[in-house]
């Protein structure tokens, strides 16, 4: 196989959009078309490069930065993206419909899926953050085009996605410096020294931004209600988890030393876990389908960071099993949230209800999706949720109730969210909804179907996809059924009780919507809950207007240079102009005065330096 | 050969004063006239590449008594800078057809622009630095006569104001000048090669590259010159004025004198202190025109610390900075300049929702903006991810960490300005607005294509860079 073919998986979408941004913008059904075909050949493409090993160096910037790309067991992560474009594309080809910007849809989400490759092939630092960044823009375009309201959050994203990859930079040069290398297969820091520690907090802040942990998160739920379904379960829920998890990894795994139990190991944990458990709490109370899913995705990113912040290898075979399921069932649930919007017109958690019988496959494929992300077994969710809580419990066992209370809200939450949407009576304005069209069904029935198949075969994806990655850090495989009962049985409680949580929940409030509302106004909740509603909790907020003043104290400091030039200089300029005007008065006198006085300084200057 | 490094800048300058006369007959000769100057200087300068690169660059030399010449030579650097200069003047040149078609003093105008481009062309294939402060000063004077192009009293103040300001710090290097021909017996910088400069000479120079370059505590000049016609902010900031300095800087301090070890430590310093002043004044301001400007000064800091930290890939950076960032600010300027022409304002406050109106000014804007910002795949990721690179490695983490610090209020205050331009909802006033005309979104729009181009080819200007500043020799460590 020729080393060219490893340009395809990046080269192919991006061809495939240019022809899309080209096409008139009358021809929707040729671009759908064109997107179609790219996005199936780019996974026909990634498919048949699975499982080999290739790589692809040519000149570029000069100063060690190659273009070099390398495909392996890590790099073939791709084929995930891949299918995620192309369910993508086929969703979109019904949901997009009459939702104006089809066109510049398609057109980044293929660009999105060439970039997310090349940054995931990368063997080179530098080239990565060339795909790696190029994101952004994409991202602004698409949360811009993804809804009429959506220019703050776009800007919101930019800003905040940008942040986190300006640290990324200064990371990677940081990197670079300390091993004298940018090429990432061989690099492998050991976090001895100050700036080598530095350069993985960096990267760490990079990849944790990317993947949407807080405190980069504030955007996710914000355009999760200003742009649509399909964005949200191609962007924020899959590519952008799967990019910053990978590489979030492959820090931990090649990059550097990451030693279990070390400060580094334990600030991953901190913030995965701070992640979890803020980020469901939010999502528990939540009236809105996809904002709910929003703040679930933000969560979901926290349980990763904690296995991989573990630097065990079942924490990191947890976290990256997790990343794939995570992409499935989210991507699943918010394709759901899609169909749900599009047949009914709202995401309103307040008017919907019983839809499980008007629309049966929409509803399937949100069992199985929620079932999983609960980690209900056999489903994906619950193997890799137990292969985080197996690492965490042996890191620290206040890792491991953080993250078995995520487990408890998150189980709450979608009892609410599936009891309220599809169960019960529809009321008299959903009496008529139908099934959604089969290009919307086919992505979710895909995609639960995947999260049956990863947990009851889970052999399937960790043997084949994750366990390679490992290398020689494997000593025993992970696949089957979990090793000790104690923790499936400590999950089995919490479920329990979660149900007895929903149950309470319903009767006292009286609607299945209302099934968290005893712990929303619960006594000190109650007000935390009303100020992060209202955004007080917000990073982006606070440190935007923490900018904004330092930005007007800047601009005193110019203000002030300005004024002596403008105001001192010319001041000056006026004042001794003034004073040799005064003497200049015209009279005879005054000027024999000045001829003395010039004699006396010329003497003086002779006899000085005479003498 | 010979003839071609003279015909580079005497077209344009003898051309300029031949403008005003042709426009007697036809106007639109004397805009193509002028076109064809500009172009005339972009075409010699594409013809010297080849010996350029081979490392035997073309020059002509006349010696005089006293150290005095009277020198030209087209080595890389030369021929990097007049390339980017006269590339990007000859479309602002364009753009200049229907923005100033109907104002007063347009022979003026075309004389001073082309003569600005001749002069720079001078600057940048001078030897001598007689000649060099010559081509300054003609710089200096056609900048003042641009900037107060209109003629109003307060522009004619600001007009003054940069012409004091650049021309004090001219006098101050022309100091700086003497005291190199006291050391060095020669005005010649070829004979100067390696010459070791005490610290006085290079802290008189300093003060002028400062003051052309628009670069603390120099720089409030910068701003104020936004009242000029949006081609000639353009051209300012873009082509010639500002990118005089650095170019100089790179001349003098990288290419021909050895400098104390201090002022590789000294000028970033001072270059991070204006790279966030600037972005922070820039987060403030409500005229776009003074937003970009001070955008200017932030960025043009980067360049300064590329070309000062005495590295290969920092110089590397610094030089493809001057080029990516000539591109997508000259892009950015123009952009402003269609929306001003379109909508007679300036202030950010009473625009808003244009990109429905406007949408390739938008797109073109945004594209320059991200390019400015450092968003890959667009030119000006490389030459900043080289430039900070470039600062980790002379082991100056914490100066990178600065200038990553100034790169995030650049995304700032660019979509600060791109929000309130270009999304949310027009105001009432500015109802019945439409695209500006063909030529000036044409030529915004390829700054625009030609930052993106930069950026997927980064090979070839790279590649280019690599061998300008292989023929430095041992100077950089």
């Amino acid at each position: 196989m020729s080393e060219w073919m490893i340009l395809l998986p990046i080269l192919v979408p991006a061809a495939g959009a240019g022809v899309v941004f080209l096409l008139p913008k009358q021809l929707t059904a040729i671009q759908q078309a064109v997107a179609m075909l790219t996005a199936a050949a780019g996974l026909a493409i990634t498919i048949l490069l699975f499982g080999r090993e290739l790589t692809f160096t040519k000149n570029w910037v000069g100063f060690g930065i190659y273009f070099d790309l390398r495909l392996y067991s890590f790099s073939a992560m791709i084929l995930i993206v891949a299918a995620f474009a192309f369910l993508t594309v086929l969703y979109a080809s019904v949901y997009m419909k009459d939702r104006g910007f089809s066109r510049s849809f398609y057109g980044f989400v293929l660009l999105a899926t060439s970039f997310v490759s090349g940054a995931m092939l990368a063997n080179n630092l530098v080239l990565m953050l060339f795909f790696w960044e190029g994101l952004l823009g994409i991202l602004f375009a698409l949360v811009y085009t993804g809804g009429r309201e959506a220019s703050q959050t776009a800007i919101k994203a930019l800003v905040i996605n940008g942040c986190a990859d300006l640290c990324l930079i200064l990371g990677v040069c940081i990197t670079g410096w300390q091993a004298a290398t940018f090429t990432m297969d061989q690099i492998s820091l050991p976090l001895m020294n100050y700036w080598t520690t530095f350069g993985f907090v960096m990267m760490m802040i990079g990849a944790i931004g990317k993947a949407g942990s807080m405190p980069f998160h504030s955007w996710i739920p914000d355009a999760a209600t200003d742009t649509n379904a399909a964005f949200m379960a191609f962007l924020p829920a899959a590519l952008d988890k799967i990019l910053g998890i990978y590489f979030l990894a492959r820090m931990t795994l090649d990059l550097f030393v990451v030693i279990p139990g070390s400060k580094m190991s334990h600030t991953m944990m901190i913030i995965g876990c701070i992640t979890i458990i803020f980020a469901v709490l939010m999502a528990l109370i939540q009236k809105d389908y996809r904002k709910l899913l929003g703040y679930h995705a933000v969560s979901q990113v926290g349980y990763m960071i904690l296995g991989i912040g573990t630097a065990l290898t079942v924490g990191i075979v947890g976290g990256l099993f997790h990343m794939v399921n995570n992409a499935l069932y989210k991507g699943c649930l918010f394709f759901t949230a899609g169909s749900v919007e599009m047949q009914t017109g709202t995401t309103d958690l307040k008017v919907l209800g019983g839809l499980g019988r008007k629309m049966p496959v929409t509803f399937a494929g949100f069992m199985v999706a929620a079932l999983s992300i609960t980690g209900v077994p056999p489903f994906n969710g619950f193997f890799s949720k137990e292969l985080i809580f197996d690492a965490a419990l042996q890191s620290n066992v206040i890792y491991f109730v953080i993250a078995a209370a995520g487990a408890f809200c998150t189980a709450a939450s979608f009892l609410k969210l599936g009891h309220t949407v599809y169960f019960g009576e529809a009321p008299r304005n959903l009496r008529d909804t139908r099934e959604a069209p089969w290009p919307i069904l086919v992505p979710i029935v895909v995609l639960a179907f995947a999260c049956a198949l990863f947990g009851a075969y889970n052999v399937l994806p960790l043997q084949y996809l994750i366990e390679p990655i490992l290398g020689e850090r494997l000593h025993h495989t992970y696949s089957g059924l979990p090793h000790s009962w104690l923790l499936p049985a400590i999950s089995a409680v919490i479920l329990v009780l979660a149900v007895l949580n929903h149950r309470y929940g319903v009767k006292k409030s009286g609607k299945p919507v209302g099934a968290v509302d005893h712990i929303h106004h619960a006594r000190p909740l109650r007000s935390l809950y009303d100020y992060a509603e209202a955004g007080s909790f917000d990073p982006y907020k606070g440190v935007s207007s923490m900018l904004e003043s330092l930005a007007i104290i800047l601009m005193g400091i110019d203000r002030l240079i300005d004024w002596v030039y403008t105001g001192f200089a010319t001041g000056i300029a006026t004042l001794v102009a003034d004073g040799i005007g005064r003497v200049h008065i015209g009279k005879h006198w005054m000027y024999v005065l000045w001829t003395l006085a010039g004699a006396v300084v010329v003497i003086a200057i002779v006899f000085g330096i005479g003498g | 050969m010979e003839e071609l490094l003279l015909l580079v800048f005497l077209i344009p300058i003898i051309g300029s004063f031949l403008l005003p006369l042709v426009a007697k007959f036809s106007e639109t000769l004397r805009n193509v006239l002028s076109l064809v100057f500009v172009l005339s200087a972009f075409a010699c300068s594409a013809a010297l590449v080849p010996s350029a690169m081979a490392g035997n660059p073309a020059s002509v030399h006349f010696w005089l008594p006293m150290g005095f010449s009277f020198g030209f030579s087209a080595d890389g650097l030369a021929v990097f800078m007049a390339l980017i200069a006269s590339f990007v003047g000859a479309i602002i040149v364009i753009y200049s057809f229907t923005y100033i078609e109907h104002s007063d003093h347009k022979n003026v105008y075309y004389l001073m622009v082309t003569l600005f481009i001749g002069a720079m062309m001078g600057l940048v294939y001078s030897t001598n630095l007689i000649f060099i402060y010559i081509f300054w000063e003609i710089s200096a004077i056609s900048c003042w006569q641009l900037i107060g192009y209109y003629r109003e009293p307060e522009h004619v103040l600001r007009a003054d104001k940069a012409f004091l300001m650049t021309v004090f710090g001219a006098l101050v290097m022309l100091a700086g000048f003497v005291l190199v021909y006291q050391q060095t017996g020669t005005f010649d910088i070829t004979e100067m090669q390696g010459a070791e400069l005490g610290n006085a000479a290079v802290l008189l120079i300093l003060v002028g590259l400062l003051s052309k370059s628009a670069t603390l505590p120099l720089h409030t000049w910068l701003p104020d010159a936004g009242v000029a016609p949006s081609p000639v902010t353009s051209l300012l900031h873009a082509a010639v004025l500002v990118k005089i300095g650095v170019y100089a800087f790179a001349r003098f301090f990288i290419f021909s004198f050895n400098v104390d070890p201090m002022w590789h430590k000294v000028v970033p310093i001072v270059a991070a202190c204006s790279a966030i002043v600037s972005a922070g004044a820039a987060m403030v301001e409500y005229d776009i025109k003074r937003i970009i400007a001070y955008s200017t000064i932030s960025q043009i800091a980067f360049i300064f610390l590329g070309l000062s930290i005495n590295n290969k890939i920092g110089v590397a950076g610094g030089l493809l900075y001057i080029m990516m960032h000539s591109l997508a600010k000259g892009g950015l300027f123009l952009c402003a300049g269609v929306v001003e022409h379109s909508t007679h304002t300036k202030d950010i406050r009473q625009l808003g929702g244009l990109i429905r109106t406007m949408p390739v000014t938008a797109v073109a804007f945004l594209i320059c903006a991200f390019s400015i910002m450092g968003l890959p795949p667009l030119g000006g990721f490389f030459s900043k991810y080289m430039v900070v690179s470039g600062a980790v490695f002379a082991d100056s983490p914490w100066i990178a960490t600065v200038f990553i610090f100034g790169t995030l209020m650049t995304i700032i205050y660019l979509m600060r300005v791109f929000n309130a331009v270009f999304l949310g909802t027009s105001p009432a006033k500015i109802v019945d607005i439409h695209e500006g005309s063909r030529s000036m979104v044409a030529s915004a729009l390829s700054l625009a294509v030609f930052s993106l181009i930069g950026g997927l080819l980064i090979y070839y200007p790279s590649e280019f860079v690599q061998t300008v500043i292989a023929q430095i020799g041992g100077l950089l460590s």
